[in-house]
């Protein structure tokens, strides 16, 4: 029980946080430090409270909150725990962060901003743990509602409210097919508990509605293409310890939604559940990081980069749908696991880049990859931090990345055992090369985010006169750095979380992945031999640089001119430098059809054609769905609503008119004719 | 696990590589009609870059120094994992943490050249990065040929189901597929030129212009190791056991060598291409390796 105490002081320590700026509003310091703190010690209490549950099992409490619905509770099982871990550990990361990063905030409403923050974690807890309908979508509101005022926290820029707008319509959107899927199985149900929620309730075709309600519902929160619009307008507006906690986190209810509903409420399904959300995923993947690769907004191209990762971890719950269709419960189990380690990794190494991201932005003031330059020097710490989560992200040996990448891949690979024939191997055979294609464009945009960023002389002022971040955000930085390395290196760690986290799902066999040796990496399916070891691949990398170390002595000392960069003669600035843009430009043209470019160029002529004053050169991407499907959607509610306003022409006379022919034709009616 | 015997082979492999790339371009300058240069001059090249001193620009950061080390410890990491026969079925690595190696050490040169501030050096690693990203595609396309037929993507166990297996359509579509993708991974004509040092078509060589000296050294010979994998497994995975009898040592020392001579064909009677016919290229081999898959 000791579980249920500690998530009762937590809920409590989280509202005492958002209560706490009440009375601190007139001290910006104060505020930042006891409204942190306190999220701190939440985040803290919540990792303690997920370990407690892993080790004594589920715990059930019941909430203190009377409405009309019967009791709420909270129901924490092993699924909820492992969620409820990530929000610790990001939490905290991003709350010891948060008190350097606030105090560019002392004079723009951090009161305000301190308590959402609050909130908001809050919120997120709650979401991965109640167990009762409408207790879920009060908290997902109450979630989507204060990520709206912190995405539009910086008001006095506009681009940043019409990102919380098109945000808020979005989430909406999906609130409204999650409403309805929970609303059809409890009806099925009778019953609004999650214990008694059950797909076996409802007829198939229901099912099936509810399916797809559940995956567009959660999908438009997980920035699923073609959903994933707000994804990258919302986060990179954010405050960037937030712009962490969404990415990491907020995106990851989503993940929870869809495995309580996989896994747990729907039941095993027909294949072409699995099928439909492997496709989602591919193109989710691809489409992600090719918009990522070709932006030179740093928060932006994090932003689209989630929606990459979005898309791997889709691949492997789809995997796992179809595993589990075809009575494959070892290799659902390995599908499974791949999704949930990359949810984890994901938090991490997305939050430790929105992290290093939000320290560039502090220290110079913008966002603009191509304005930055040479900030290794300045700012060195940030510099191997950013590193670390740019080598994860692009999945390279030996971080965190390549494992959950590695097992995705395992998990397509076994894909034909089920699908047979022609079309599973090929089908197969093209999610693996596109996985591959995200992969490498997934390290192209790495390199160029952080080569642009830190390498090279500075492009701007702002970047020559950057300082490094106060130490509070190394730390928080720190951490999840060294997490990133240590679930890189001991996978076997986080796949004992994993095993307990999916052991009592019907359909699902996790125990084989575990029974190796401490250093081993399985996939577990008969083949012994399959594995890897990230502790052997370490050794021969260590060796390999011996080996370079030992060549490079062999000979003596070397001594060491300092020569100019060569650019032909001329003395070299950092105009000369490659940018982001210049960066991606062979990309973009090879994938014209998908992101098409086109260049702007503006000249000031000031009245002379041939003799401009200023020339402006922007390079502008039209969006695939944005274009194609969004605008034409727009451009018919916007003839409906034309249409409309005819009849609602604002006269009162006219209404007075509307009046009394429907009172007419109701007396008419009444009458009986 | 024995990484023990990894380690002996990858020093094997490393002190082999310049050997075959001598070999490559003294086959090469013969079909030329030239003399060209001694089958051993790589390893005299080698030598004299250990014995000079390096300059440096004042640019570069702590990435420019180390971005050498994980590019040969990648490529020697690599080489521990070709399935010859004494490391089979360790456990220490399969086919996509092979791949993966090699793109961390690409990471980093690619990163290595941006940190100097050269137009050249960000332009190599533009097209660098650009064709690796066209490249991998292709690549694990090619090597699902052979891993699905497996069931795995343990190097041992795709290597000794090639062996047993006779040689088939699928194989020789394979073969090709996977040849093209090792052109392109190489840096060779059609798609990279590895002796060119023009700005406007170099590529590998563009990301190395600031690098002199034992670092450079340290690049040519990784660059030489990670060619050798490549030949490696192609000749282990992609050309059936029966083609040449048996897989014994001497088998596989003949079958390389006879890559090493098709490749100089290849250098020889093609034409360097566009940069944006690449994507082409690259897609006939994707196709390849899908007819394979389906002709299997």
């Amino acid at each position: 029980m000791i579980a249920g105490y500690l998530y009762d002081l937590m809920l409590l320590l989280f509202s005492m946080g958002v209560v706490s700026v009440f009375f601190t509003s007139s001290n910006a310091k104060l505020t930042n430090y006891v409204a942190h703190s306190l999220a701190l010690l939440g985040s803290t209490l919540a990792i303690l409270c997920a370990i407690f549950v892993f080790m004594q099992g589920k715990v059930d409490i019941v909430l203190p909150v009377m409405l009309p619905f019967g009791p709420i509770g909270s129901s924490i099982d092993f699924l909820s725990a492992f969620f409820l871990l990530i929000i610790g550990v990001v939490g905290a990361a991003t709350s010891i962060y948060a008190y350097g990063y606030s105090q560019e905030y002392y004079h723009r409403r951090l009161p305000l901003m301190a308590g959402l923050y609050n909130a908001f974690l809050l919120s997120m807890v709650l979401v991965f743990t109640v167990s009762h309908v409408v207790a879920f979508i009060i908290a997902w509101e109450v979630m989507s509602t204060v990520s709206f005022f912190l995405v539009n926290h910086e008001y006095e820029k506009k681009v940043n409210t019409r990102a919380a707008y098109i945000y808020i319509v979005m989430t909406h959107l999906g609130t409204i097919f999650i409403t309805i899927a929970f609303l059809l199985l409890a009806v099925g149900a009778n019953s609004m508990d999650f214990s008694q929620l059950k797909g076996s309730l409802v007829s198939e075709n229901l099912r099936n509605v509810i399916f797809v309600c559940t995956l567009i519902g959660f999908g438009t929160k997980a920035g699923m293409v073609p959903l994933h619009i707000w994804l990258p307008r919302a986060h990179p507006a954010a405050p960037s310890h937030v712009s962490a906690l969404m990415s990491g986190v907020m995106l990851k209810t989503a993940i929870y939604g869809m495995c309580r509903f996989f896994l747990d409420f729907l039941g095993i399904g027909p294949v072409w559940w699995g099928t439909l959300v492997l496709v989602l995923g591919i193109i989710t993947a691809a489409i992600g990081v090719l918009y990522a690769f070709i932006e030179h907004d740093i928060k932006r191209l994090l932003a689209y980069s989630s929606v990459e990762n979005i898309g791997i971890i889709l691949l492997g719950i789809g995997a796992g749908m179809v595993f589990m269709s075809k009575q494959q419960p070892v290799l659902a189990g390995l599908a499974f696991s791949a999704a949930l380690y990359h949810v984890f990794n994901h938090a991490l190494f997305k939050s430790l880049s929105f992290m290093g991201a939000g320290a560039v932005l502090q220290a110079t003031h913008t966002k603009d990859v191509d304005q930055l330059g040479g900030l290794i020097k300045k700012m060195p710490y940030t510099a191997v931090f950013f590193l670390v989560g740019s080598v994860a992200i692009a999945a390279l040996p030996p971080l965190n990345g390549f494992i959950s990448e590695w097992l995705t891949f395992q998990v397509l690979l076994f894909l034909p055992q089920v699908l047979v024939g022609i079309t599973g191997k090929v089908f197969s055979a093209l999610l693996i090369a596109l996985l591959g294609l995200t992969g490498a464009l997934a390290a192209a945009c790495f390199a160029t985010a952080f080569g642009i960023t830190f390498l090279a002389k500075p492009r701007s002022e702002q970047a020559n006169e950057a300082v490094e971040a106060p130490p509070t955000m190394l730390v928080g930085m720190g951490m999840l750095a060294g997490l990133c390395i240590v679930l890189g290196l001991w996978p076997i760690g986080m796949l004992s979380i994993l095993s307990m986290t999916l052991q009592n799902i019907a359909g699902i066999d996790i125990q084989g992945l575990v029974g190796h040796d401490w250093y081993a990496l399985a996939p577990a399916t008969g083949h012994s031999d399959g594995g890897i070891s990230m502790v052997a691949i370490i050794l021969l990398l260590l060796s390999g640089c011996a080996v370079a170390m030992l060549l490079y002595s062999i000979f003596g000392k070397e001594k060491v001119a300092v020569g100019e960069t060569w650019t032909c003669g001329i003395v070299p600035n950092s105009h000369m430098e490659y940018t982001a843009t210049g960066f991606s430009k062979s990309i973009r043209t090879v994938f014209k059809s998908i992101v098409h470019s086109y260049n702007e160029t503006v000249v000031n002529a000031n009245g002379n054609p041939y003799h401009g004053q200023k020339l402006f050169y922007h390079v502008r991407v039209r969006y695939l769905f944005v274009s194609a499907l969004y605008i034409p959607i727009n451009k018919t509610i916007i003839k409906v609503a034309h249409f409309m306003k005819k009849i609602q022409a604002g006269s009162v006379q006219v209404y007075v008119g509307y009046i009394m022919v429907v009172t007419v034709v109701i007396l008419i009616w009444s009458t009986g004719w | 696990m024995n990484i023990l015997l990894n380690v002996i082979q990858a020093l094997g492999v490393v002190l082999l590589a310049p050997l075959v790339a001598g070999m490559i371009k003294t086959a090469k300058a013969r079909m030329q009609n030239r003399r060209g240069p001694k089958l051993f001059q790589v390893y005299f090249d080698l030598i004299k870059l250990l014995h000079k001193d390096s300059v440096v620009s004042p640019t570069v950061s702590w990435i420019f120094n180390l971005a050498p080390y994980i590019y040969f410890a990648g490529a020697v990491a690599a080489a521990a994992l070709v399935p010859v026969s004494a490391s089979r079925s360790s456990g220490v690595g399969d086919i996509f943490t092979l791949i993966y190696l090699l793109a961390l050490g690409r990471f980093f040169l690619v990163l290595a050249s941006l940190d100097a501030g050269s137009a050249f050096g960000g332009m190599g690693g533009a097209r660098e990065m650009f064709i690796a990203v066209l490249v991998e595609p292709a690549l694990l396309l090619s090597m699902m040929t052979v891993a699905f037929k497996a069931q795995s993507t343990n190097l041992g166990l795709m290597a000794s189901m090639v062996e047993n297996s006779p040689l088939s359509l699928a194989y020789v579509f394979a073969a090709v597929a996977f040849f093209i993708v090792l052109l392109a991974e190489t840096g060779r004509i059609p798609v990279d030129n590895p002796d060119t040092h023009l700005e406007l078509t170099m590529i590998h060589e563009g990301m190395t212009l600031e690098y002199s000296a034992r670092k450079l050294a340290l690049i040519f010979w990784a660059s030489a190791v990670k060619q050798l994998v490549m030949i490696l497994l192609f000749v282990l995975l992609f050309l059936p056991g029966n083609v040449f009898g048996s897989e014994m040592f001497s088998g596989i020392v003949l079958k390389v060598l006879l890559v090493a001579m098709v490749i100089a064909i290849a250098e020889t009677s093609t034409n360097k291409l566009r940069l944006f016919k690449v994507p082409d290229f690259l897609a006939v081999s994707c196709l390849l390796s899908l007819l394979a898959l389906v002709a299997q």
